[in-house]
């Protein structure tokens, strides 16, 4: 599906993408033509195998690939098409705004990216310092900075822990501190990469509550299924860089066939009630 | 984490420990520099400089031992540079290459304790804040800033990836042979590259544009 490159589109969407290839430096199509549209308010599951894609279509999505900020040599590079980022067509946009170079701030501040690895997102030396990373870098003043930055952390229960170092807090608390620097930018839209991943149950669940107490669009890559019929209405099944699923999380999560040939299984909970009919009550 | 012992040091409540960041700071550069600039001959002087940090040591409560410990590590370094440096030194002919050699051992050693001392008593943070008011540049501060944020990480990932080796080592010597270590350094180092392009795009996605920007009133 191809649409005209340069015309905006219609600004309803909260993401909006269209025949968004990519592909990798070693020559690999990572991206085959995706296309999505997700509107404002919507919680959106992105599930499929490992190396499906997920988390370069999410880097997509703030503009951070391909290597927009780096015109020289980008780890990903720029592609195969020999077009430079800068003059290639626009493929995303985000509440009517395209993802470009030029747009790049805006559409930062309206995205807010979770990365998966707590400590890549974490460098300052202190807690507080790293919320307010992202306030200060759009203008914010320091007083405010630090107000809003606070009031963040109390959303996420750490308000005392502001003070700390993030190398001294434990893996939930650094997951949760991100979460907490990312709201401080305040975007209108949530793009999550595997947030439960190694997180321990308790930690998980309250991961899983604070994300369902914002109000933001959400776009949550994962391969936690269980969550996925918690938090999302709706997901979509990434499969080498193809959609191959798009619908409401209990259809797709209940096609058991379906998940097989994608790499994976359907979630105990739809499991058990499809199954509790005909399951033997004990052996 | 290894590094921890130094931290919990500065968090003790000792007269040392609340002194404020930038005093210490240029209190430590003025006793390195003294020490440095004392000549070859001036035992009293150097006397003096010793016993002052030894005083200093007493009352931060860092245990000698562990100061100790970390300058045995550096003495091998110190050695080296005695030995290149002493021979060239023109007191050699007044004093003997001996004496000579000793002293700038001597010398080394107190400002390296005194720097260590600094370390010891005053935390990572407030040390960063202290430059940063004392007008060093931002860049400067901020690279340190990250060493120091990423030390622990990449100590950590490669104790992991020593014990994996070592799970799979079937010797009864602990020690990793050269090899094997310059492969483990080898990949240290690309994961943390890979990890500082992550770093980066994690900054850029909060607003990042090449300018940092701190709470501190002073930057």
């Amino acid at each position: 599906m191809t649409t005209d490159s340069t015309t905006p589109q219609t600004p309803e969407p909260s993401l909006l993408v269209r025949d968004l290839h990519y592909y990798y430096p070693d020559g690999r199509h990572a991206l085959r033509g995706v296309n999505m549209t997700i509107l404002p308010g919507e919680s959106v599951a992105l599930v499929g195998p490992n190396g499906a894609g997920k988390s370069t279509l999410l880097l997509h999505l703030n503009g951070l690939l391909p290597g927009h900020e780096r015109p020289t040599v980008h780890a990903h590079g720029e592609g195969r098409r020999g077009k430079s980022a800068a003059d290639a067509a626009i493929h995303v946009w985000v509440n009517g705004l395209a993802v470009c170079r030029r747009n790049a701030p805006e559409i930062r501040r309206r995205v807010g990216l979770l990365f998966q690895d707590p400590d890549d997102q974490l460098f300052s030396t202190s807690v507080l310092e790293d919320v307010a990373f992202g306030p200060l870098n759009l203008g914010v003043h320091r007083d405010e900075a630090r107000r809003l930055a606070l009031e963040c952390l109390a959303r996420v229960d750490l308000e005392g822990a502001a003070d700390r170092p993030p190398h001294h807090l434990s893996f939930g608390e650094r997951k949760r501190v991100c979460l907490a620097g990312v709201l401080a930018c305040r975007p209108s839209v949530l793009v999550l990469d595997e947030p439960t991943a190694n997180l321990d149950p308790r930690g998980r669940r309250k991961f899983i509550q604070l994300i369902k107490g914002l109000p933001a669009t959400k776009f949550i890559a994962t391969h936690d299924l269980e969550m996925v019929l918690d938090l999302c209405d709706r997901t979509l099944l990434l499969d080498a860089g193809q959609f191959v699923a798009d619908g409401t999380s209990r259809d797709v999560l209940g096609d058991s066939e379906k998940l097989q040939a994608h790499g994976l299984e359907l979630p105990l909970s739809l499991r058990f009630e499809t199954e509790r009919p005909v399951m033997p009550l004990s052996q | 984490m290894r590094f921890d012992a130094i931290e919990r040091h500065g968090m003790h409540d000792a007269p040392l420990q609340r002194v404020d960041a930038r005093i210490k700071l240029i209190a430590t550069l003025l006793f390195v520099v003294a020490v440095v600039t004392t000549p070859v001959g001036c035992w009293r002087f150097l006397m003096a400089e010793g016993l002052l940090l030894a005083f200093l040591i007493g009352l931060s409560g860092v245990p000698p031992q562990e100061l100790a410990r970390r300058w045995l590590g550096f003495l091998l370094l110190f050695g080296f540079l005695t030995m290149t440096v002493a021979p060239s030194r023109p007191e050699r002919v007044e004093y003997g290459l001996g004496v000579v050699a000793l002293t700038l051992l001597l010398k080394d050693s107190l400002a390296f304790l005194g720097t260590l001392l600094l370390a010891h008593v005053t935390p990572f943070h407030k040390l960063l804040r202290g430059l940063r008011q004392l007008g060093v540049p931002l860049t400067l501060v901020a690279t340190l800033q990250f060493m120091y944020r990423y030390l622990f990480l990449l100590i950590d990932a490669l104790d992991r990836m020593v014990q994996a080796r070592r799970a799979r080592t079937f010797r009864r010597s602990g020690r990793l042979d050269w090899g094997i270590l310059t492969g483990l350094i080898g990949v240290l180092f690309l994961r943390s590259f890979e990890r500082s392009e992550r770093v980066h795009a994690a900054m850029l996605s909060r607003g990042w544009n090449g300018t940092l920007r701190t709470l501190d009133e002073s930057s």
